[in-house]
């Protein structure tokens, strides 16, 4: 009987002799990672993607620069937004 | 590894992975109703909700699926580090795992400010955050790419891998 993986139902058995070099899927999702990696570094640096701690979540009351005209209610009657 | 243990660690693996999965597409539409509704019933709910799904449901999940795919991959001939679609679904699972730890922190905040019995109608539209939507997303995309990998299994070796292969020989059929 083949000595085949019990989990393997594509065919790929973890014994193919597989070609010399980089698959160019690797490199293409590799690729791709490096540059999400190095945008969130980036944003993180700038300052635009980073803070993902409580400060930036600090009490509403002191993000009045944010503020918006209310739109809703507390007790589920719902206004739209200007 | 037996033939019965590898299935079912690969059982408990696809259960713990696809749960997670599926996990992230509820909490994404939780961030979805967070960021969009008019209701600020709904808005502390969602955020509420969130918090509690992912403590309870996504980080237990997120680890389950780390540890059954490590007995996977060292239990069988696959290996960890042979294989480049085993690495690959190894890195995103392990990052995916510390950015949501770490994004559980902002979960809470967002949940504690959301449980403020005092809060008004303007404090409800600063504390819809379209954050939670872009997070649950990447990790939406993440986990499918995942996905992808682990049925298509594309080819390619490591050179680690090569090396083993080389060393090993390849055990041929042979009639019983």
């Amino acid at each position: 009987m083949a000595d085949r993986d019990a989990d393997d139902d594509t065919g790929v058995q973890p014994h193919s002799r597989s070609t010399n070099g980089t698959p160019r899927w690797v490199k293409v999702f590799g690729g791709i990672a490096l540059v999400l990696v190095l945008l969130f570094v980036i944003l993180l640096l700038s300052g635009r993607g980073g803070g993902h701690g409580p400060s930036r979540h600090a009490s509403p009351g002191d993000r009045g620069a944010h503020v918006l005209p209310s739109s809703v209610t507390e007790h589920g009657v719902r206004q739209p937004r200007p | 590894m037996t033939p019965r243990l590898r299935k079912l660690a690969l059982t408990a693996h696809v259960t713990a992975s696809v749960g997670w999965l599926g996990a992230v597409t509820g909490f994404l539409a939780l961030a979805v109703a967070g960021l969009t509704s008019q209701d600020a019933q709904v808005v502390r709910a969602a955020y509420l909700t969130m918090e509690l799904t992912g403590w309870f449901v996504l980080v237990p999940l997120a680890f389950a699926s780390l540890a059954t795919g490590l007995v996977q991959s060292l239990g069988t001939k696959w290996g960890l580090f042979r294989h480049y679609w085993v690495l690959f679904k190894l890195l995103i699972n392990v990052s995916a795992t510390i950015v949501l730890l770490l994004y559980m922190q902002t979960l809470g905040s967002l949940a504690d400010a959301a449980a403020e019995p005092t809060l008004s109608g303007a404090d409800l539209d600063v504390l819809s955050s379209p954050s939670p939507v872009l997070h649950a997303g990447a990790a939406l995309l993440l986990l499918l790419a995942a996905t992808v990998l682990a049925v298509y299994k594309p080819r390619g070796m490591t050179r680690y891998g090569r090396r083993k292969q080389d060393l090993t020989p390849i055990r041929t059929s042979s009639p019983s």
